[in-house]
């Protein structure tokens, strides 16, 4: 279509789309503006994708029609033409300037009425420089985009982060915060917009969007889930999942991700079903090693899905469940002692436990055993003494596997 | 560049039309000219454009057809020119005392001592000006870095020089190019807007000056920057002046000779000036420019000697050449104080656009008034030469044009960078960033001596000559240009880098200063001729020209070595002016660790003793003095940074910056050497290369020392590793070496440093022990840090042949028996350690892990707060009530492991 695209038709669109964009900023249109400025989510070829094309001289159209703004809706066309080619470094190049632009001119307003547009832009910037970096990242180039993208996005969430009306809208520049410092491994650079927003006292935490308050959720749970706050994180994931939209499985299934680890190192083990309704699986085989005391079969589980269990970083978390499990495996000795001879239930031999543990096909000797066991001890999965003369465990006889009961280990 | 060219050509065509004794000389020329002439024709055409003046480009554009049509115009402007000489004389001789402030203040100090002292030599070199400038030349060739130079000259070298000396013509240019750049120094010293301050410093102090003596301070301004770029212009007017006295004795052959080269300079450089306006000029526009108007300045003023003495015949045509140059330079203030139409304004225009609004208009003007008088007062004594003249008002003209070829070039420099030899761009910009620097720092030095130096601007004229004659040097060495241009750059990178408009205004400010010193230049030459001036501008002139030499040697030197690092830059990249660069390399490294060079380093710190102290008295003297304590060697790369990125007229980013043009190539053979950390840029003399390097680490490896000693001496490998950008296995083996001592010596910070280049070498793909490594990494991670990302992150980017890798495997067996607790597999791990894994397990496995552990548990545990008891049977017990959590599990690996 482009190439039988008549100049003057092409011309009219361009003029047409500027026009609009003129009309909801002067209107204050927020929404209409967000939807104008949603480039990325546009499919790539539209009426004026096309023009553009076949109008190459469209920033000089933009700069006469609507000079006041030519800062903003030259880079913006230009965005939207070399996004429409695939181009996406020179479209987050562009989109860049047009954002830079427009949050100098966000500013300047008193009413948070283009806040939908700001969210627009913080998103579109960062989707397109995920996808500049991806283009960069294959043709052997430095792909910097998204930390640029950061860094905008953080002079974004200045303009936001201050009293006023403008406030409501600073968390959903902070979640997209999240997901590029996520992205880049820079999870550190988290701490500060967090702080900005919890030690906010002129604004309470519960005002801001649901939506952004879950995702807010989610990240900071996910961190405290790599400092092993356990508690913490069990506080803030069980926050998103409990508020998140139950219609988002996807979403849901993110938080489970690191729910279920977190619920697990709390001694919380998740049914089945739930396992299998959002298809997380990879935490069966971990959930019944933890429930047979088998520390083989958890070692098997770490070791499959060991590269999905590092990247999302719950990896360590599981690694901890070791003891859990090593508990489990003499309180399931102790339930056999105690059916075969109740006399003797509450002392273990640590020869027991080493041949248990070899049927495991897990080679350790007696030292190591009772390495282990008095670590259980010290960290109370087990109450009791050993004699290490006779190398024996003398569990208490009062509730010698006591329940973590959502204390962490 | 082109204005050189255009500049040269001028003067060849002018000769040509002349029909002077040289003919034979320029004919050469002529044909490489011949573009030039067409160039010059177009020229003619051009002064419309200076008028017009839109864009800087076409105003360069204009100022070399100027410098052509002021060819034409050459006899009335020539006339100026004389009465310039005269000012200029008068100048010299309070610039003089100026220079010594200057000095001080100078960065250029040294040049100024040089100039002092060559002052006397200068005197020597008068006498015998001939055979003294025959001499000079000698020296000078031995002298700075010059060895490149003369290397250049014997060689192309020669050519350059000659074309130098017979590009006085063109050398105006040149010298203008040095205002320029001397005008981009300031720019790159202060910003573009710096630079301009630095003028505008200049012009409170011409102005000063000017009130005492009004037509002085005009002048003062231009000469001001005229002393910055003496000692280059001296320098180059040394050599100049040798192959002038030379091409006096024997004028037409040398020159013919000179302007052969200088025309191979043009066409070397050519493709640097690329830009559009070199394009019209010729392809050796830029080079050839730059030298040009190194000789220029010289041969002005050998030519001036020349003329009075030579000026009959054979010298004619130099002087013709010289004159012409200079003309230029007068036409354009002649025509002006001359109200000749055509050149005066369009000169006045030019210089105003190129330079500064005000700064610019008052020197023009202030120029245009000395002008006036000096042609007014010997515009007949040197018709020829006026002739001549008049074709050196084109390549002063064209001075002013190089000035905005300048621009230009660096354009066009950025456009050779763009399209991939940043190397060349790099080299060329250094050029025009060298003499641009130079100039600056002359200038601000000028402008600290402001009362003095605008009296004394004429010496500062000098001074400029020598800047042109070192950038005639540099021109020459055109191939070696980079090391110049590294010495101006560093000037500019204080301030231009972030502000790569200055670029701009500084050409502008350079041809400005460019012109004064054609101004100057045909003032001193002119003086000769006139009979008031001539003794003391002859007596200048070779003081000057001396100087120039001194200054010349000295510098050529210091460029060499900065040089030296550039072209290693310029020479990656450049792959047409690596010979030359590899010859400049040589000369530069031999220069480096000649007592020669030593010795300037002393005087130059002195000189900025000096500088210090006298700084209170000129207001520049602050920014001298800022610069001299900045190292002059960072500065250079910076300013070759900033140059460049001005030349490119575009301002860069840091990242932006072609570090490959800073990096600079060792030269000390020392193998031991202390650690120091760099506060400033690095010396070239004082870093080793890596055959070098090589041998200091096998030193440290065989070191029987201890650790500290050792631990001292990797790091100074480092160092120059890093400084040398060289990233290799060598380099890999120097921070695996030094992370091992490390490691043993339980220097975990050093340890850490030299893991983590470690860890960007191995993402290089530079080959090393990276198994090992990594294992390293994660049991430092694991047990030295709490950072539970870090750990997964080095997990996860274990490959899986790292999993399969000993130390690796030993390393995570490691993390899960620490995960679960296990101390015993800990210990037991310990002990089976691969490589030197058991140093970074040591913290806590060396408590306990002594065969003397028992006695040390003991010690231990009491220390934590264990109690413990003798059974009866003599065995340790332990009263498990009173002992703390973190004893008891520390315990719990004790008894299992260590106790029976």
């Amino acid at each position: 279509m482009a190439a039988y695209l008549s100049m003057g038709e092409a011309h009219r669109r361009i003029g047409d789309y500027l026009a609009r964009v003129s009309r909801a900023i002067s209107s204050s249109d927020g929404t209409a503006l967000a939807s104008l400025l949603a480039v990325s989510s546009a499919p790539a070829s539209t009426p004026l994708t096309d023009a553009l094309a076949a109008f190459p001289d469209f920033p000089r159209l933009a700069g006469d029609r609507f000079p006041n703004l030519s800062d903003f809706l030259v880079p913006l066309l230009r965005t939207i033409h070399s996004h429409s080619l695939q181009r996406y470094a020179d479209a987050y190049s562009s989109f860049e300037k047009a954002a830079s632009a427009f949050l100098q001119e966000f500013r300047n307003w008193e009413s948070p009425w283009a806040m939908e547009a700001m969210h627009t832009v913080a998103l579109e910037i960062r989707l397109l420089a995920e996808k500049a970096d991806r283009e960069l990242t294959t043709s052997g180039k430095n792909p910097d985009k998204l930390q640029a993208a950061g860094s905008f996005l953080m002079k974004v969430f200045g303009a936001l982060a201050v009293k006023g009306p403008k406030r409501i809208g600073a968390l959903y520049v902070t979640c997209q915060l999240f997901k590029i410092y996520f992205r880049l491994g820079t999870v550190n650079l988290c701490r500060s917009v967090i702080r900005s927003i919890e030690t906010a006292r002129n604004f309470d935490f519960e005002d801001f969007p649901v939506k952004d308050k879950v995702t807010y959720m989610y990240y900071t749970g996910r961190l405290e889930v790599f400092n092993e706050n356990f508690l913490v994180a069990d506080q803030k994931l069980t926050y998103a999942l409990v508020h998140c939209n139950p219609q988002s499985e996807s979403n849901l299934r993110r938080i489970l991700k690191f729910l279920i680890p977190v619920k697990l190192s709390l001694g919380v083990l998740p049914k089945r079903i739930l396992l299998e309704k959002h298809n997380l699986l990879e935490y069966a085989d971990v959930v019944t090693s933890l429930k047979r005391g088998d520390l083989r079969l958890l070692r098997q589980a770490l070791d499959r899905h060991e590269d999905q269990f590092l990247k999302s970083g719950v990896y360590l978390v599981l690694e901890k469940l070791e003891l859990q499990v090593y508990q489990r495996l003499i309180k399931k000795i102790h339930i056999i002692q105690r059916q075969k001879e109740p006399a003797k239930a509450h002392q273990i031999k640590l020869d027991v436990v080493v041949k248990a543990l070899k049927w495991l096909e897990i080679d350790m000797d007696v030292d190591e055993v009772e390495c282990i066991m008095a670590c259980l001890i010290y960290k109370n999965l087990i109450k009791g003494y050993f004699a290490h003369k006779s190398k024996v465990l003398v569990l208490s006889k009062q509730d010698p596997f006591p329940k973590l009961n959502g204390k962490p280990v | 560049m082109t204005s050189h060219a255009a500049g040269s050509d001028a003067p060849q065509a002018e000769v040509i039309g002349a029909g002077q004794t040289n003919p034979s000389p320029y004919p050469p020329v002529p044909s490489g000219h011949q573009s030039w002439p067409s160039s010059t024709g177009t020229a003619t055409v051009s002064w419309n454009y200076p008028v017009d003046k839109p864009s800087p480009d076409t105003v360069y554009y204009d100022p070399q057809r100027d410098v052509s049509v002021t060819g034409a115009e050459s006899v009335g402007s020539s006339v100026p020119n004389a009465a310039h000489s005269t000012m200029g004389m008068e100048n010299a001789a309070q610039s003089h005392v100026p220079y010594s402030n200057t000095v001080q203040h100078g960065y250029n100090p040294v040049d100024y001592t040089n100039y002092y002292y060559s002052y006397p030599q200068a005197t020597n070199d008068s006498s015998v000006q001939q055979g003294a400038n025959q001499h000079t030349g000698a020296a000078y060739q031995p002298l700075t870095s010059f060895q490149n130079s003369g290397s250049y000259i014997d060689p192309t070298s020669n050519t350059y020089y000659n074309a130098g000396g017979h590009q006085t013509v063109p050398g105006y240019g040149s010298n203008n190019y040095y205002y320029q750049n001397n005008s981009w120094n300031g720019g790159s010293t202060g910003n573009h807007y710096a630079q301009a301050q630095p003028y505008q410093n200049y012009t409170p102090s011409d102005t000063n000056s000017l009130q005492s003596s009004t037509s002085m301070p005009t002048n003062s301004l231009p000469y001001q920057q005229q002393y910055n770029q003496w000692p280059y212009y001296y320098n180059h007017s040394v050599p100049n002046a040798s192959s002038n006295p030379a091409t006096g004795n024997s004028t037409t052959d040398t020159i013919a000779v000179n302007t052969p080269s200088g025309y191979s300079y043009s066409s070397n450089q050519p493709p640097p000036p690329g830009t559009t306006s070199w394009k019209n000029n010729s392809v050796a526009s830029v080079a050839p420019p730059v030298q040009a108007p190194g000789v220029p300045g010289p041969q002005h003023q050998y030519t001036n000697q020349a003329e009075n003495q030579y000026s009959p015949a054979p010298v004619g045509p130099w002087s013709q050449n010289n004159y012409a140059n200079q003309p230029l330079a007068f036409h354009h203030d002649t025509a002006k104080l001359n109200h000749a139409p055509p050149s005066n304004p369009e000169v006045q225009q030019k210089t105003v656009d190129s330079k500064g609004p005000s700064l610019n208009i008052l020197s023009t003007n202030n120029v245009s008034e000395n002008f006036q008088p000096n042609l007014q007062g010997s515009v007949t004594e040197d018709t020829s030469s006026e002739r001549k003249i008049q074709i050196p008002t084109n390549p002063r003209i064209a001075p002013g044009l190089s000035m905005l070829v300048p621009k230009s070039e660096k354009k066009n420099l950025g456009a050779d960078i763009s399209k991939k030899p940043a190397y060349i761009s790099v080299s060329v910009p250094a050029k025009d960033a060298k003499t641009a620097q130079v100039g600056p720092d002359s200038i601000v030095r000028k402008a600290i001596a402001d009362g003095t130096i605008h009296t004394k601007n004429w010496d500062t004229e000098p001074l400029l000559t020598m800047p042109e004659g070192v950038v005639a040097l540099t021109e020459t060495g055109a191939k070696n240009s980079s090391p110049f241009l590294p010495t101006s750059t560093p000037r500019k990178r204080l301030k231009s880098r972030w502000e790569p408009a200055v670029d701009e205004k500084v050409t502008d400010k350079v041809e400005q200063i460019a012109k004064g010193w054609v101004n100057s230049n045909i003032h001193n030459s002119s003086d000769p001729k006139n009979k008031t001036g001539s003794s003391r501008n002859q007596g200048k002139f070779i003081q000057s020209q001396q100087v120039p030499l001194n200054k010349v040697n000295q510098r050529p030197a210091k460029k060499q070595k900065h040089s030296s690092q550039i072209q290693n830059g310029n020479a990656s990249s450049d792959s047409d002016k690596e010979q030359d660069l590899t010859k400049y390399y040589a000369s530069a490294t031999t220069l480096a660790n000649s007592p020669e060079e030593k010795k300037r380093r002393e005087h130059r710190s002195k000189r900025f003793e000096k500088s210090q102290d006298s700084s209170l008295k000129s207001r520049n003297s602050f920014e001298n003095n800022k610069d001299v304590m900045a190292n002059m060697r960072t500065r250079r790369a910076v300013s070759s940074f900033l140059t460049r990125n001005s030349e490119e007229g575009t301002s860069l980013a840091v990242e932006d910056i072609d570090w490959d043009a800073l990096t600079i190539k060792g030269t000390c053979q020392e193998i031991e050497k202390q650690y120091l950390r760099l506060t400033s840029a690095p010396d070239p003399s004082t870093v080793r290369p890596e055959e070098v390097l090589e041998k200091a680490l096998a030193m440290v490896e065989a070191s029987q020392r201890n650790y500290l000693y050792k631990c001292d001496q990797l790091k100074s490998i480092r160092q120059d590793l890093t400084v040398q950008r060289i990233q290799n296995e060598f380099t890999v083996k120097v921070y695996e070496t030094h992370a091992r001592l490390a490691m043993q010596a339980g220097d975990l910070p050093e340890f850490n440093q030299c893991q983590s280049q470690l860890k960007r070498l191995y993402a290089e793909g530079i080959r090393g022990c990276n198994f090992e490594f990594s294992a390293y990494n994660l049991l430092c991670v694991m047990l030295h840090s709490n950072n539970k990302r870090d750990l997964l992150s080095s997990m996860a980017s274990l490959s899986k042949e790292a999993k399969q890798d000993v130390a690796v495997k030993h390393a995570l067996a490691v993390h899960a028996a620490v995960l679960s607790g296990n101390y015993v597999l800990f210990f037991k791990l310990y002990k089976q350690a691969p490589n030197l894994n058991s140093c970074l397990m040591g913290s806590e496995g060396s408590v306990i892990s002594g065969d003397d552990g028992l006695e040390e548990c003991e010690i231990w545990l009491k220390a934590h707060g264990a109690v413990l008891l003798a059974d009866n049977n003599g065995e340790l017990q332990i009263d498990m009530k009173h002992f703390t959590c973190q004893s008891q599990r520390m315990l719990s690996r004790m008894v299992t492991h260590r106790l029976p």
